[in-house]
């Protein structure tokens, strides 16, 4: 371009003169040489010459087109794995699952006979059908294999023959109508006078209703922990139940805030701080032995624990004073010198402290526990270590996120269902999110492992959908979490996220700018002689 | 000097029979010339394997133990350093080298696994605990900065020889980590009295990287006495350090040095000169500083720690028992039938403190002299090629010594081993100086150059040895952000036995690009491919005709036509201007 304005022959643009020339003979056709009497028309130009010109101008853009755009193309572009989004959205959105938790219930009523028997199943089964308001959680009855082998039809469907039973009730005659829940299993023994066994006549019976109630009561807590993760996540709303308490909502609220993230294996660490040079030893591996580890291995299907224990000499809390506050709890322990770095490998851990010292907390009590954290339990004589095991034991309980009323096992099995519930409802958002994201930036890289890991929770969550509330289905839940959170933190997409054009625009400027410009006027220019001469020949 | 050594040898015998003691302490001070402290902290604590497994811990560090056993590691040696040991006038190292690391970070440890990837990742992982506990850039050793060292380290642990075959020993060094005060705090976490009673109380960041010349280590290594199952597991922290006296005592709130007061000047008044304003510094090589433990180190010892109930005394002092020494209350003097050492035991509620009043006396510890001074620089010039000499000096005059000297060279240092060359005093002798060699060569950004060499020096010989390099030009990303201070080469490591010694280390220049390149070369190689291309393209394009057949460029007629064009805009302007009035 910059050659042609200084060359001392005028290079004169054909396409450009023969247009002029057009415009020219168009205006005053008669008088266009004496208009500009010095200037000299050139001669036209042969066909042929016109031809080559845009031969020439037709095979740069040809080259330009064929070979540079694809070879740009290929070498910008980004690679975007192609991700299931519509399966992705109806994951998040609750279309894809419907958590529903059946319950069985087995009715073991060996004393009654099998009509009876059938007879207050169904009674019980219509109580507690209308008692209960929330068809995500629906409790099954059923009459024992004892039983059930002369009944013709249970109230049992055939598909769920493998999931274990979330309880037994065993009927036993007896003189008051009482309940008593066995500690160390799920089974409910009921006591029922004569007088309560219904007529196979009457719709409803004084024992149904009483069974009845008093399952409610048992399952209350779970059910308003899984209403209470349906209504915080994004399921669509005809699904969550009826509004929570408010006073119910807070202390669910509070029991999310506390607990920890589900994990397969947890480190625990028991740590003895003392102030001063004393006590430097105690006997935390007796202690351990005889009041935690059968806690732990009740856990075992639900989590794995390691544990280590460590005595810290001269370590000051983080707060003076020998009476605490309720605002200065949050601030005893002394980050900044306590020894309580955070566990290597993957599981997280959880720390429970015994402060040797004289301190009180207002209020009364001698321990409190730190949310997702651990617990803390001021001692001053460490010779018995038993009622802070106690305390341990109940708050490792209420961090791992166990429901507080109800006997062990039955808090075993709610913690199992309200965890893969929990799990699968996390997955299912951080797929919603992953999908957001994806469409939101179009500029970010999405490498083929998060394709692979969006698969993978789809397929396990899928699994954990169909079988909810079972051990499995808990496994899958959390392969799902697991694979879900690592497709969304991946660290190659987020290098990218930020590549601004006018950063392009740089780069490509000083290239295209000078090329491109000539290239485009001349394409004009031919078009417009092209035209003309047309015009001129017609 | 050598009682001073034998005693640190008896210590770790000690160490050895009192395994069965948990924990212990020691502080071993020794002036040195001219006008310097050497401190000497040693912290040792035992926990039997058996409760290590179980993962109970009592004086042995959780933190710490914990990253062991994920990493599957059996022995673990880390050092942090800072400064040059100052071997002609401070004689031999304290520990005999062996706490000792190169300038920086290095960091040995046997892991056990099956294969050598496997050791690999156990390493990383080690690497990555280790960097988060420490504060410290641990993580940056990668495969490049990893060697497998054969000859040169041994390790110090017992272990099970059914374990052993499995055991790899992995080394790192990262000479650039400048060593600092938050890497003594976790450091100091690690102890169990934490720097809140007994000699740990001492510890200051301020002080100790104030000093000329400090190490501070970290070895953990089983110990099984033979024909026993109950083994051990046992901790050793130290950390020494050079500190200057006269810079130690100036006031924390005034540390700006200033003249001394004409009055104050310590002048030789016998010269003929000596008057009011010209004064003859008085030579006081002869005259013992005077100095106290809380002007050194800030703050008086708070009391022993009392979990150290071995009955060691925990702090001595190595100077000839003619030297005033004055101890606070409470504190029981035992002085060495060696006539250079007394140790103090302490009360564990009092604080301690040493007073040294300025004296003159002739005697002095003896410095005990090294096995051999090394030294090491670059030689040659340009941004090409270039060379390391080593100087190796054997000072003994009857007896010949025998070590290992080992090189871990980055990848971007391409070693020129046919350019290797050791002169006896300077001469090229026949002699066999270079014993038995051990050369691993580098592979681009996979690993760098390892090279162990055996050399015997006969006695009251120097040996230079000298090799010649080439530099790589490296990537534009692979430069650090201050490229141009250059790239730090790791200390070369002499083994001779249980002695070790370590150079500085070098700080090598590259060939360092202009970092605002890429723009620069985009628009220069655009601006020539778009100028080649305008003038082909016109070339092809454009019509050739003669000057007078050209259009002719008038100014007049462009600037008639664009009045003409404003014009018949403001026209059309005005006339719509009018229709909207009317309307």
């Amino acid at each position: 371009m910059s050659a042609s304005s200084q060359a001392p022959i005028a290079f004169e643009p054909g396409a450009h003169a023969d247009g002029k020339d057009a415009k020219k003979s168009e205006d005053v056709p008669a008088n266009a040489v004496s208009a500009t009497p010095k200037k000299k028309e050139p001669p036209p130009e042969s066909p042929e010459s016109i031809r080559q010109r845009s031969y020439v101008v037709l095979s740069f853009w040809a080259i330009i087109l064929i070979i540079g755009l694809p070879i740009w193309w290929k070498t910008t572009a980004i690679y975007r794995a192609r991700l299931p989004l519509d399966q992705m959205m109806d994951w998040a959105d609750g279309r894809a699952c419907r958590p529903v938790f059946p319950l069985r219930i087995s009715i073991e009523a060996d004393s009654l006979q099998d009509h009876e028997a059938q007879h207050l199943l169904r009674t019980t089964q219509h109580a507690l059908d209308d008692l209960n308001d929330f068809s995500a959680h629906h409790l099954r009855l059923e009459l024992s294999p004892s039983n059930a082998s002369t009944a013709a039809t249970g109230l049992s469907t055939g598909g769920v023959e493998n999931e274990e039973l979330a309880l037994v009730i065993r009927l036993l005659p007896g003189t008051t109508t009482k309940a008593d829940l066995q500690s160390y299993a799920p089974i409910l023994d009921i006591y029922y006078t004569p007088n309560q066994i219904p007529s196979s006549s009457s719709s409803s019976s004084s024992l149904g209703n009483y069974i009845a109630n008093r399952l409610r009561g048992m399952f209350a807590e779970e059910q308003a922990m899984i209403s209470y993760l349906l209504s915080t996540s994004s399921a669509p709303p005809e699904r969550s139940p009826k509004a929570l308490a408010p006073e119910v909502a807070e202390s669910l609220a509070k029991w999310t805030t506390r607990s920890m993230k589900y994990s397969r294996t947890y480190h625990l660490t028991f740590s003895l701080f003392t102030p001063t040079a004393t006590p430097s030893s105690w006997d935390i591996a007796s202690a351990l032995e005889e009041h935690l580890k059968p806690l732990l291995e009740s856990f075992s299907s639900i989590s794995n624990f390691t544990i280590d224990t460590q005595v810290q000499l001269y370590a000051t809390p983080g707060v003076s004073g020998n009476v605490l506050k309720k605002e200065d709890l949050s601030g005893f322990i002394n980050a900044a010198e306590w020894p309580l770095s955070p566990s290597i490998g993957g599981a997280p851990t959880i720390n429970f402290i015994i402060y040797v010292g004289d301190m009180e907390v207002e209020g009364g009590g001698k321990g409190w526990l730190i949310p997702q954290w651990g617990g803390v339990v001021i001692q001053s004589d460490i010779s018995d270590l038993r009622p802070a095991m106690l305390i341990f034991s109940n708050q490792l309980m209420s961090l791992l996120g166990a429901p507080e009323s109800g006997s062990l096992p039955l808090r075993l099995m709610t913690l199992v269902r309200v965890r893969s519930a929990g799990l699968l409802l996390k997955a299912s958002g951080t797929m919603g999110s992953l999908a957001r994201l994806t469409l939101a930036l179009p500029s970010i890289s999405i490498p083929r492992s998060v394709a692979d890991g969006v698969y993978t929770t789809i397929e396990h969550l899928r699994k954990a959908c169909d079988g909810l509330g079972g051990q499995e289905a808990l496994e899958n839940a959390r392969i799902a979490e697991e694979a879900a959170e690592k497709a969304f933190f991946e660290k190659s997409m987020v290098g990218q996220v930020y590549f601004p054009d006018e950063h392009k625009l740089a780069v490509y400027m000083p290239l295209l700018g000078p090329v491109g410009v000539p290239l485009v006027m001349t394409v004009l220019k031919e078009v417009r002689a092209w035209r003309k001469r047309r015009r001129g020949s017609r | 000097m050598r009682q001073f050594h034998s005693l640190l040898l008896c210590l770790s015998c000690l160490s050895f029979t009192l395994a069965s003691s948990d924990y212990h302490e020691q502080l071993l001070l020794k002036p040195l010339h001219p006008s310097l402290l050497l401190a000497s902290f040693n912290f040792q604590s035992n926990t039997t394997l058996a409760s290590f497994e179980q993962q109970n811990f009592r004086y042995f560090p959780r933190s710490l133990g914990q990253i062991l056993q994920h990493a599957n590691t059996r022995e673990l040696h880390l050092r942090f350093s800072l400064g040059r040991w100052d071997a002609e006038s401070w004689g031999a190292r304290p520990w005999g080298g062996a706490r000792e690391g190169g300038t920086g970070v290095e960091l040995w440890a046997w892991v056990e696994a099956e294969t050598d990837e496997v050791a690999d990742g156990r390493w990383l992982t080690l690497t990555n605990a280790l960097s988060g506990l420490f504060c410290a850039s641990l993580n940056f050793i990668d495969s490049t900065r990893t060697t497998r060292p054969i000859m040169s380290f041994q390790p110090s642990g017992d272990h099970k020889n059914s374990t052993f075959e499995s055991l790899h020993l992995l080394h790192g060094t990262l000479p650039r980590e400048v060593v600092c005060t938050e890497n003594l705090t976790p450091f100091l976490k690690l102890l169990p009295c934490k720097g809140k009673a007994g000699i740990s109380s001492l510890l200051d960041g301020h002080k100790l990287f104030d000093a000329s010349w400090q190490s501070m280590s970290i070895d953990v290594r089983p110990i099984c006495p033979l024909a026993s199952n109950d083994c051990q597991l046992q901790i050793t922290q130290t950390i020494d350090m050079v500190l200057d006296i006269q810079r130690s005592k100036r006031p924390r709130d005034n540390p700006i040095p200033r003249p001394v007061p004409n009055e104050e000047l310590k002048c030789d008044t016998s010269k003929p000169y000596h008057t009011e304003d010209t004064c003859y510094p008085l030579d006081t090589a002869a005259r013992e500083e005077e100095w106290t433990l809380s002007q050194i180190f800030g703050h008086p010892l708070k009391g022993a720690c009392p979990l150290a109930t071995d009955g060691i005394d925990p702090v001595c002092i190595s100077v000839p028992h003619a030297r005033q020494v004055f101890s606070s209350e409470g504190s029981h003097e035992h002085k060495d039938s060696s006539g250079f050492m007394r140790c103090y035991h302490l009360d564990s509620e009092k604080d301690f403190e040493l007073v040294l009043p300025q004296q003159e006396i002739s005697e002095k510890a003896p410095l005990e002299q090294p096995l051999l001074y090394a030294e090491r620089s670059f030689i040659g010039y340009g941004q090409e090629r270039g060379g390391v000499q080593a100087i190796l000096t054997n000072p003994s005059l009857t007896e010949a010594v025998d070590f290992i000297y080992m090189e871990s060279l980055p990848w971007f240092m391409k070693l020129y081993l046919h350019t290797l060359n050791a002169k006896i005093n300077g001469l090229d002798t026949h002699q066999d100086v270079i014993q038995e060699m051990y050369y691993r060569p580098a592979l681009d950004r996979k690993r760098g150059t390892q090279l162990e060499i055996r050399i015997l020096i006969p006695a009251n010989s120097t040996v230079v040895l000298t090799y010649d390099f080439e530099k790589a030009i490296l990537r534009y990303t692979e430069y650090p952000p201050d490229a141009n201070r250059g790239f730090d080469v790791a200390p070369a490591v002499i083994t001779i036995g249980n002695v070790s010694i370590r150079t500085t280390s070098l700080l090598l220049p590259l060939p360092t690009p202009d970092f605002s390149m890429p723009y620069n070369v985009i628009i220069l190689t655009s601006t020539v491919m778009a100028l080649s291309f305008g003038f082909i393209f016109n070339l092809l394009v454009r019509r050739f005709v003669a000057v007078d057949e050209a259009d002719q460029w008038d100014v007049r007629s462009v600037r008639l036509k664009v009045a003409a064009l404003i014009k018949g805009k403001l026209k059309r302007f005005r006339k719509r201007v009018k229709m909207e009035k009317k309307e």
